[in-house]
């Protein structure tokens, strides 16, 4: 029996006991030797499968234990598993930086971008999916090329403008920034969603005597639950995310948010690396909370390229 | 449906969205080609009318042309790199083995990490005195390397970070691509005699074509694109040798504060890449 290297054991014909389907073979020596071979391919899956799992994750359990180790630790010899831990990082990072402003600021960002981007998306999304309009192809196409637009040909003009309108290094100025990337994927997400949703609901709930409006809101909205979650969740993830816009947004240490903030601890001559991962692992947490509960969404948001990264 | 039924709610639930794209998006991107056609010593000066000197300053400037040397290395190396590690990722991640939902999990997580994060993790791993790696190779009895310092290995390190951080997406992709082959199209080939890597060839590779062409292009897309890994790992240094276009737009507008310049070389880059994809287009042609 001729059993090829590195397959699947789903299919009849490749199951090893089943000696019966080959009659030229001598059974019971080919069932010993396909075991063995099953074993080894099992054992070579799993050895690749680990050496996956360390490469994607060996780094982030890194910054997890580093912010715990006391200094004598995290700068000695290092250990896999940390021997004492301590909380002095987070401690010196909230009491001693400018870090809970920061993080006040990234939360102000986040929730305003994504209720502005859930605000405007929704309506637009709907209206591109159900109505034919004059100009549909132009608002889809401006939709589709801000994907391909690069930050800088947006942050460098929207910059300008802000010191023209006095609205420079403000977290408005931010909020808007973030919405030019967080609109398009709102309206293309939710666009995919609705075209989903058969038309003959909206149909009927006026059949009953719903208005228009009525039944979008009363019949599609909850029904597009789902969508609106992917849509809340990539508005989040990428305004919390954000350094690029921020970066040039923002000069005024009172209105950084914690990317930049994190990042310019980098600048200083003495490194505090403690510090820097605890700060690191504050702005992954929500991130992975998400990814945990929510983790439905989130793939299909990933799939239809909703990091734009 | 009619919308001239409609037109009330039509036209209310499309303001704000319109609304948005225009002050937001079409404004900024009319007023980036407009500022380019200026001189501006800072953002509050008052603009003077050059014409297309800044494009002819930026096109014969051995700067620009290194940049956009640089910018297609980086590019095309991660991307050949993510779409190998990707595909082989996928392939491995499909076999049947425990904890398969937990490990797929694990492999996006390096995706989901924001920028900063990821370069700071990276910059604390492999820390010339500290660092993780450092203190392996120490133990290995090999020297420390300051990997930042150096031009060939700066930029094999911003490579490998991209590629780290962002092969789950193609991982993610091609996973949910390989469920789409049929079962038996293997089994078949199984009978007739093929090995694995023949079957990949020829069954896995053409099924998942549609979705790597769309892959290289949405990867191709935002690499040349992308600002923050390379500026935070390097700021395009050691002397220029990691510096793209979007760091060099940046260093003009923001740092040096010539922003037609600025401007002119962020228009050109975002010509350079929709020329790019128009071609790959015309060599990949997709349906959608």
């Amino acid at each position: 029996m001729q059993q090829p290297f590195g397959e699947e054991m789903q299919h009849p014909y490749a199951i090893p006991g089943d000696a019966n389907a080959w009659p030229h073979t001598d059974a019971k020596d080919e069932l010993a030797r396909s075991q063995v071979r099953l074993m080894w391919r099992k054992a070579r899956t799993y050895l690749l499968v680990i050496a996956i799992a360390i490469y994607s994750f060996l780094p982030i359990y890194w910054m997890f234990v580093s912010s715990i180790r006391p200094p004598q630790e995290l700068f000695g010899q290092p250990s896999l598993v940390p021997k004492s831990f301590t909380l002095e990082y987070f401690n010196v990072l909230f009491e001693l930086t400018n870090f809970p402003v920061n993080f006040m600021n990234s939360l102000i960002v986040t929730v305003l971008t994504t209720i502005i981007t859930l605000f405007c998306a929704i309506p637009m999304a709907y209206v591109l999916t159900r109505f034919q309009i004059k100009g549909k192809s132009i608002l889809t196409n401006i939709m589709l090329g801000a994907y391909m637009f690069p930050p800088m040909l947006l942050a460098i003009p929207l910059y300008a403008i802000f010191v023209k309108i006095h609205l420079d290094n403000t977290l408005l100025s931010l909020v808007l920034a973030h919405t030019t990337i967080t609109l398009p994927l709102g309206v293309w997400l939710l666009g995919g969603f609705f075209k989903t949703l058969p038309f003959e609901i909206e149909q009927s709930a006026m059949i009953d005597g719903c208005t228009r409006f009525q039944a979008f809101r009363l019949v599609v909205l909850p029904l597009s639950l789902p969508g609106l979650v992917t849509v809340s969740i990539f508005s989040f993830l990428l305004s919390w995310t954000d350094y690029t816009y921020a970066l040039m947004l923002i000069a005024s240490d009172a209105n950084k948010t914690i990317p930049i903030g994190l990042a310019s601890m980098l600048g200083s001559y003495d490194i505090r690396w403690g510090e820097i991962m605890a700060g690191s692992t504050i702005i992954t947490l929500p991130l992975l909370v998400i990814f945990v509960f929510l983790s439905r969404y989130f793939i299909k948001g990933l799939a239809a390229g909703a990091m734009k990264g | 449906m009619n919308s001239r039924n409609h037109r009330w709610l039509v036209f209310g639930f499309l303001a704000p969205g319109i609304l948005l794209t225009f002050v937001g998006i079409v404004l900024p991107l009319l007023y980036a080609v407009y500022l380019s056609l200026f001189r501006l010593e800072s953002f509050v000066g008052v603009p003077e009318f050059v014409g297309l000197v800044n494009y002819y300053d930026a096109l014969t400037d051995g700067r620009f042309w290194r940049a956009t040397y640089n910018g297609f290395i980086y590019s095309l190396a991660t991307i050949a790199l993510q779409v190998v590690i990707g595909i082989l990722f996928a392939t491995i991640l499909n076999e049947s083995f425990k904890g398969k939902a937990f490990i797929r999990g694990l492999v996006v997580l390096p995706y989901i990490l924001p920028t900063v994060v990821v370069t700071l993790i990276w910059g604390w791993l492999l820390d010339g005195n500290v660092g993780l790696i450092t203190s392996i190779l120490h133990s290995l009895g090999l020297p420390a390397i300051d990997w930042m310092s150096s031009p060939a290995t700066a930029m094999m390190i911003i490579i490998f970070v991209s590629t780290w951080t962002w092969t789950p997406f193609v991982t993610v992709c091609f996973l949910a691509a390989l469920q789409t082959v049929p079962e038996d199209l293997y089994a078949a080939a199984r009978v007739d005699g093929t090995t694995a890597i023949q079957r990949f060839f020829y069954i896995t590779i053409p099924v998942v074509k549609p979705v790597l062409v769309v892959i290289v292009l949405m990867r191709g897309i935002w690499t040349f694109n992308k600002f923050d890994v390379t500026w935070l790992m390097t700021k395009g240094g050691p002397v220029e040798s990691t510096e793209h276009i979007p760091v060099l737009a940046y260093v003009k507008a923001f740092t040096l504060f010539d922003i037609g310049n600025g401007a002119a070389i962020a228009t050109l880059g975002f010509i350079m890449l929709s020329v790019l994809v128009w071609l790959y287009f015309r060599l990949f042609p997709t349906e959608d």
